[in-house]
């Protein structure tokens, strides 16, 4: 149904990419592209959405083929282009980073998942069914009057999947799909996309690892370094020795040496943060943060006058030095407002929080950065400077190192993450992976004691995840604390002391990690 | 409380246009000063975001009303009953009410076209120049101008939080505020035509530049009578304009 045949594909740097590589999709079949961070893997799924990148700099050369008609392209200025409009008629493309993918015309959720049709004429009634039929499929129909821009993480990743769903695509390439979101709603993901594909529709996902449950008859093509490594079945794949390519399977333990792992922490060790009773709403309608314009008509009814719903109803714990903590709970749980009210980014309306003594409630957020060091869930709303350097040596320098010493923290912290070599380069130049490692490094050059890490493990291929592990554990067991929210069990398993399941705000239950 | 909609934006963003035209048309300040307090003054105390709006017609009408005072009331070339000699300028009474009839003027104006602008349900707007089949390209120069407002404070919000998350701590002075403000500006500038570039291409994958007629998820909330009073309107306002200056003329 859909061919990528490439001869060879190079970005703006003239690094050759996808040096013959050629991938078939048929009506139904689920195709996963693996590889690690920088295999080609994004690269080869917009080929197939028929960006063939030429407005970019980017030079391709080889051919598409959509429904028997075969595009060829010789990377000049002589190729031909695609219609985007007409391409994605066919083939509907879910990129990573979801914020990017909104279109700024909606104000709802419906408005959002109903754009695509709604371009191509969809009559008004069955718009509104079929927004309403594919909500319901992945749980949104309770979020189709809110605010896009301001959903939990997972929710708006689904809200961008439902948009490409919606379309019912002959094709649907999906990139990272299940990034940052909890086994429910990766399970409500993978029921909608059974269903495309029980109607004929070709569905490939590229992702860091392999998957540990697919559909029967799943394809894995593995690629590395811009080659294809393996084609075959995803049992197959398993024992196809792919780790050596740093494709390991999704679910799986990070593979820290024994002498690394965690290791119980010092009991003895002092208590580094406290968080007592702490309570949190949501902005009421007008804040920032507010509702969206929906539920101020009313589809979601604050309790009593005046009140908005709690996000964290009384929430209290302990972490102590050389202890990792595991906040585990479903989208929209609170996990996320429960890491920022231990930086001040969140101002609880009662409780009290203590970071190595100190109250820090009445404290500016920026005074905290040397105490508190904290990674966004969403990478690119957290990185701004000019270059990797500069956006590390931020942190020191807003604590007030001179800029040869932040400078020096900032070198320092790009060597422990591995990132050395990129030192120079613009932080949105990098792949996911890498920027996710530069947040990374920018959070370890200011030094705090208390990690915060909002699903630090999303999107990360094996040798970063395994990365991340040890130097969680070196952190920890070097007198710091890391508190971090994640859906990744494997990961939370092997590194976490402590598991603190959240539920609607609620804590349901703080239970020592069965692994440690 | 924010008022209570009856009438779709379309039609309430052509009234306050015509409106601003006939103000232009009749050009009396008897006729300014009725609009100003029979129409303007309550559809700002009705419109439930006084403040803001009250605070916006003071920022843009004020200082071309303080201008219009300036320049009308000492510099007046056709003045002649002068009211204070001040050498090279004079203070004139007809150019006093030369002044206050283009103040009167400018404050309905702003006022007008702000408090529907301000409380204009934009969503339902766009709707309903979709259902009207208007053409696409004009329908997302508007829905992602005023979207983008949101969208910018959003992601300039958001710079600010990794900031401080990173050590930048916000003063509450004025210095304090601006210096916080340029060092959001920059890579506010830079992230946003990022986003820009790659949300041109999802608009195409999401068929954006399809051909034919798009449609709407926001039911239509225009009615037959509405379009009908909208065409009235026009036509009303039009002929009564071409009525108006022709006996203007004529006389």
């Amino acid at each position: 149904m859909i061919r990528v045949q490439s001869r060879s594909f190079a970005y703006d740097d003239g690094v050759p990419l996808l040096s013959g590589v050629t991938v078939t999709v048929e009506p139904g079949e689920y195709l996963v592209v693996a590889g690690s961070s920088g295999s080609g893997k994004t690269t080869l799924a917009r080929l197939l959405a028929g960006a063939v990148g030429s407005d970019a700099g980017a030079v391709f050369r080889g051919s598409l083929t959509l429904d028997g008609e075969t595009v060829h392209f010789e990377g000049g200025p002589a190729d031909p282009r695609i219609d985007p409009a007409v391409w994605s008629a066919s083939v509907a493309f879910v990129a990573q980073g979801a914020w990017g993918q909104l279109s700024m015309m909606s104000a709802t959720v419906g408005e959002e998942i109903a754009f695509g049709p709604s371009n191509r004429g969809v009559p008004h009634e069955r718009l509104r069914r079929e927004v309403d039929d594919v909500a319901a499929a992945l749980k949104l129909t309770e979020l189709l009057d809110r605010d896009p821009r301001r959903l939990s993480g997972g929710q708006l990743q689904r809200t961008i999947i439902a948009a490409a769903v919606v379309q019912r695509p002959r094709v649907l390439v999906l990139d990272e799909p299940f990034q940052g979101l909890d086994a429910g709603a990766a399970a409500d993901v993978a029921a909608a996309i059974d269903v495309l594909r029980a109607g004929g529709t070709g569905v490939v996902v590229c992702a860091p690892m392999l998957p540990r449950t697919a559909p029967e008859g799943a394809r894995i093509i593995a690629l590395d370094g811009g080659h294809a490594v393996f084609d075959g079945l995803l049992a197959e794949a398993r024992w196809a020795g792919l780790r050596r390519y740093g494709i390991g399977t999704d679910g799986d333990a990070p593979r820290i040496g024994a002498a690394r792992m965690r290791g119980a922490p010092t009991t003895a060790g002092r208590t580094l943060v406290t968080v007592d009773d702490v309570v949190v709403r949501y902005p009421s309608p007008g804040e920032p943060g507010g509702p969206g314009r929906g539920e101020r008509r009313g589809r979601r009814r604050p309790p009593g006058p005046g009140r908005t719903p709690a996000v964290l109803d009384g929430v209290s714990l302990q972490v102590r030095a050389g202890e990792i903590l595991a906040v585990r709970g479903s989208n929209g749980s609170g996990k996320t407002t429960l890491l920022q009210v231990l930086n001040g980014l969140r101002r609880p309306e009662s409780g009290r929080v203590t970071v190595d003594g100190m109250p820090i409630l009445r404290r500016p957020t920026g005074t905290l950065a040397g105490a508190v060091g904290y990674l966004f869930q969403d990478t690119d709303q957290q990185l701004f400077e000019r270059t990797v350097l500069r956006e590390v040596s931020y942190g020191p320098r807003a604590a007030g190192l001179r800029r040869v010493d932040a400078l020096r923290r900032a070198a320092d912290a790009l060597e422990a993450v591995g990132l050395s070599a990129v030192a120079d380069i613009h932080p949105y130049e990098l792949a996911f992976v890498q920027r996710r490692l530069v947040a990374l490094a920018s959070l370890i050059a200011a030094g705090p004691s208390v990690w915060v890490l909002d699903e630090p493990t999303a999107g990360l291929d094996e040798p970063a995840r395994t990365g991340l592990a040890a130097l969680l554990v070196q952190h920890a067991q070097g007198g710091g604390a890391v508190v971090m929210a994640t859906h990744d069990a494997a990961f939370s398993a092997a590194v976490a002391h402590r598991t603190l399941r959240l539920e609607a705000g609620l804590i349901q239950e703080d239970s020592p990690d069965p692994g440690s | 409380m924010p008022r209570r909609r009856i009438l779709n934006p379309l039609t309430e963003l052509l009234a306050a246009v015509l409106l601003v035209v006939l103000v232009l048309v009749v050009n009396r300040w008897e006729f300014s000063l009725a609009v100003l307090l029979l129409v303007v003054v309550p559809a700002v105390l009705t419109s439930g975001r006084v403040r803001q709006i009250g605070l916006a017609v003071l920022l843009i009408a004020g200082p071309l009303l303080l201008s219009s005072l300036l320049l009308h009331g000492l510099f007046f070339p056709e003045g002649r009953t002068v009211l204070l000699d001040l050498g090279p300028a004079r203070v004139t009474r007809e150019g006093l009410a030369f002044a206050a009839v283009m103040g009167l003027r400018m404050s309905v104006f702003t006022g007008v076209l702000l408090t529907a602008a301000m409380t204009l349900d934009v969503p339902e707007l766009l709707a309903t120049m979709t259902h009207r089949r208007w053409n696409r390209k004009l329908v997302f120069v508007v829905g992602s101008a005023v979207g983008l407002i949101p969208h910018v404070a959003l992601r300039a919000q958001q710079i600010t939080r990794a900031q401080q998350a990173r050590g930048l701590v916000l003063g509450r002075g004025p210095v304090a505020r601006v210096r916080a403000l340029l060092t959001v500006t920059t890579p506010l500038v830079i992230g946003l035509l990022v986003d820009a570039s790659e949300r041109n291409r999802m608009l195409g994958a999401r068929g954006f530049s399809s051909p034919g007629p798009r449609t709407s998820y926001l039911p239509d909330t225009d009615t037959p009578r509405q379009r009908a009073a909208r065409r009235a309107m026009v036509v009303g306002v039009g002929l009564f304009s071409v009525l108006w200056l022709g006996s203007g003329v004529l006389a």
